[in-house]
């Protein structure tokens, strides 16, 4: 997208306002140009009507007397009116006065009077020619034009400056406040509310509107975020629920609960290095259980798991929790990993558990199976790695079923 | 002897006695007849040991009111014992009221008093204004009266072409406000009603210039193209209606007459050369007489048993010969040869009544 140029709003205004006011201005000043025009030819007649009442029996007067200076003075009275350029006298008896700029007489329109004698009845004692002072015209419609013009001036510049004025406090400022804030917005800061420092008012306008908006706006945009997160959190912890699910499984025996060998191979050295950096002792037993395919192939498949079931659960039962673990090691064969315990210790825990599997176990539907099982026990030697650990657990377990079964060995 | 001694004695007493006068003249200071005025008061002055001054008032009536102010802020010691005016210009109710209140005492001359109307009559003298002494003046209208009859009787004799069975006449008088110049008209109106036979077809006023009187002329020359007698109020507007009937291709005196009044020299001449037709004069002497009066009344002989305003004919119509021996006697402005203590009540104690008629000068 090009962006255009940066105009203020006030420019624009102005710019209009200007127009207008020039239009306006031209407008009058035609108007304005006519009425002084009428009102100079009024003046002209109205002029005229007094030369005619007041200096013509002056002028009259003075021919008659041959008041030769009197009459001079009159045709000058006559000129030094303003709306008069020029005025010529000719005597009946070929006496000549004049005043003013002569050259008027070929470029404006001229009126002419007879001078009646001054007792009325006679012949004329001569004629006065009057040209009306086109300067008078120029400098009244100058005048009135030029007053409109600066008026008009006048009182654009004031609206211009009161509009950029008003703009620039009561629009530009706060807008670009708003754009300065959102351009800072960010996730973090989404609930920081926008702070516009317009002094107080009684009443509300468009900026307002606007900024009320951009509050329901980062109101509305932080409640969904809050959504968000909170769904973000129930499916992370349904995650997790599935993830140590998958960790369970990927570490325990489906049917007995026990740990697998997967876990057995993974946890065990780390047992083995703790036991060898502090000097600790630690044993390892395998148990298997004595005769168990005749089991299965009396009792069925089902009624073997359950009995792998109970015997797990015979183990666990005598073990210390959170310190002693138990893996299935495969079929009906456990491995129980006993940590800060000897070998004299060991054997105890396997007699102890031996002991706890050889009861009866009653199957779900009634039926009782008699079980016992041969345990091996191999205590942690020093340097000593996992498989000959378990290789010599091992060797008692095979010993102990050499030896006659339902027996500890070690 | 006993007169050498008498003179002697009135010389010895004239400071002790210090009858000084000024006069306020109203013309200008080289204008011929206010001239020859002062001239003829200097004589009298001469004759009668008065000391006296004349200002001029240039024909500028407000600036007589400005010497009067003139006399009036000099130091009680240096005011003159009396003032001689004219009133000229109506400036008499001013002068007096200034002069009044100075406690000087005036004399009005050629100019006597003429209430205007609208304004508050100054009264007579010594009643209103108690240090106006009175007024002595020409009867003006003598002048125009005699010029106009001579006038249009030599028109008469010409044949001058008549219009409606009437000659016609054109009149320039002075102003509109100096009495003497009204009443000058008047004679010269007078003159022209009791002729019968002549019609005053304009009076224009050229304020007593010629070069205004010549204009003036020339517009009534085309104006009335039938008018051949033109009457003026003085020599000077009579010789500018002259030059304007000259310019028109006229010759003054043989196809055109033309009357004035004053004593000047070369009114004088060109009324015998004929080109002005009539001409009277002699009224300047009024200052003088004036002079005289005050003289007398200073030394304890009031006149006012022959009226405190006296208007006296002192016009004369002069011919070829008077003239001549006008322009002889006093061509020069010279009149240290007439001796005005002979028209004194105080030189003369005989004489009861004042004789101020200008032929006997002649």
């Amino acid at each position: 997208m090009v962006t255009a140029a940066y105009r203020p709003l006030a420019h624009v205004l102005i710019r209009r306002i200007m127009l207008l006011a020039t239009a306006c201005a031209l407008l009058l000043s035609a108007v304005q140009g006519v009425l002084t025009y009428r009102q100079v030819q009024q003046r002209f007649e109205a002029t005229l009507q007094d030369i005619v009442s007041s200096n013509l029996p002056m002028l009259s007067v003075g021919i008659w007397d041959i008041e030769a200076e009197a009459v001079r003075r009159q045709v000058e009275t006559i000129v030094a009116k303003p709306e008069i350029g020029y005025a010529r006298l000719n005597v009946a008896t070929g006496q000549v006065f004049e005043a003013g700029d002569a050259a008027l007489l070929r470029q404006q329109p001229s009126r002419r009077f007879e001078i009646p004698p001054p007792r009325g009845s006679g012949e004329a004692l001569g004629t006065l020619l009057i040209v009306v002072q086109p300067a008078l015209l120029y400098q009244a419609l100058t005048q009135a034009l030029l007053a409109i013009f600066l008026g008009y001036l006048l009182l654009t510049l004031l609206i211009c400056s009161l509009v950029a004025y008003v703009l620039r406090r009561e629009v530009e400022r706060p807008l670009r406040g708003m754009a300065d804030f959102a351009g800072r917005l960010a996730p973090s800061s989404l609930t920081v509310p926008l702070q516009l420092s317009r002094p107080p008012r009684p009443h509300h306008d468009e900026i307002d509107l606007v900024a009320r908006g951009f509050a329901t706006l980062q109101a509305a945009i932080s409640r969904h975020i809050d959504t968000l997160d909170q769904q973000v959190e129930e499916r992370t912890r349904q995650l997790d629920a599935a993830l140590s699910d998958i960790r369970e499984l990927s570490i325990r025996d489906g049917l007995t609960g026990c740990y697998n060998r997967a876990l057995l191979s993974e946890r065990l050295p780390s047992e083995l290095e703790r036991a060898q950096r502090y000097q600790r002792p630690l044993a390892v037993v395998f148990c298997d259980a004595d005769h168990f395919k005749p089991v299965n192939d009396r009792f069925g498949h089902l009624a073997g798991d359950e009995v792998l079931r109970a015997i797990a659960l015979r183990i666990n039962s005598q073990l210390r929790q959170d310190i002693d673990w138990v893996v299935r090691f495969g079929g009906e064969e456990f491995v129980i990993v006993l940590p800060e315990t000897d070998l004299a210790a060991a054997l105890v825990t396997a007699e102890r558990l031996r002991a706890a599997i050889s009861t009866s176990v009653i199957l779900a539907d009634g039926r009782t199976v008699q079980i016992t099982a041969s345990l091996g026990v191999a205590a942690f030697q020093s340097g000593e790695d996992v498989e000959s650990l378990l290789n010599r657990a091992d060797t008692q377990l095979y010993l102990a079923k050499q030896g006659g079964r339902n027996r500890v060995m070690g | 002897m006993r007169r050498m001694l008498a003179l002697l004695l009135c010389c010895l007493s004239l400071p002790a006695m210090a009858l000084s006068v000024t006069f306020i003249n109203p013309g200008k200071h080289d204008e011929v007849y206010w001239l020859t005025a002062t001239r003829a008061m200097e004589a009298a002055a001469s004759d009668l040991g008065i000391r006296l001054q004349v200002l001029y008032a240039e024909r500028e009536h407000p600036r007589a009111l400005a010497l009067a102010r003139q006399i009036i802020a000099l130091p009680a010691a240096q005011r003159p014992d009396y003032v001689v005016f004219s009133n000229d210009y109506g400036t008499a109710p001013e002068l007096l009221r200034l002069f009044e209140a100075a406690g000087i005492r005036s004399f009005m001359a050629f100019s006597g008093r003429d209430d205007q109307p609208g304004q508050p009559a100054i009264g007579l003298p010594r009643m209103h204004f108690r240090h106006w002494l009175g007024s002595l003046e020409p009867r003006a209208e003598d002048a125009g009266y005699l010029t106009a009859r001579a006038l249009i009787e030599r028109g008469r004799r010409a044949g001058l072409p008549r219009v409606n069975g009437k000659l016609p006449l054109l009149a320039i008088g002075g102003d509109r406000s100096t009495p003497s110049s009204l009443l000058r008209s008047e004679g010269m109106r007078r003159a022209v009603t009791e002729a019968g036979d002549v019609v005053l077809l304009q009076e224009v006023y050229a304020g007593w210039n010629q070069q205004r009187a010549e204009e003036q002329g020339g517009w009534l020359f085309r104006r009335y193209p039938q008018a051949r007698l033109l009457w003026a109020g003085n020599d000077l507007m009579a010789f500018g209606a002259m030059d304007a009937w000259r310019q028109r291709g006229g010759q003054p005196g043989k196809d055109a007459f033309f009357s004035g009044i004053n004593t000047s020299a070369q009114a004088l001449a060109a009324l015998r050369d004929d080109s002005l037709s009539v001409l009277a004069g002699g009224h300047f002497i009024a200052g003088a007489w004036s002079l005289v009066m005050l003289y007398d009344y200073h030394h304890g002989r009031d006149f006012a048993d022959e009226g405190l305003e006296l208007v006296r004919p002192m016009f004369t119509l002069f011919n070829d010969r008077s003239a001549a021996q006008f322009m002889q006697r006093y061509g020069k402005l010279d009149f240290s040869r007439v001796d005005f203590r002979r028209y004194s009540k105080q030189h003369n104690p005989g004489l009861r009544r004042y004789n101020f008629d200008f032929r006997q000068l002649l």
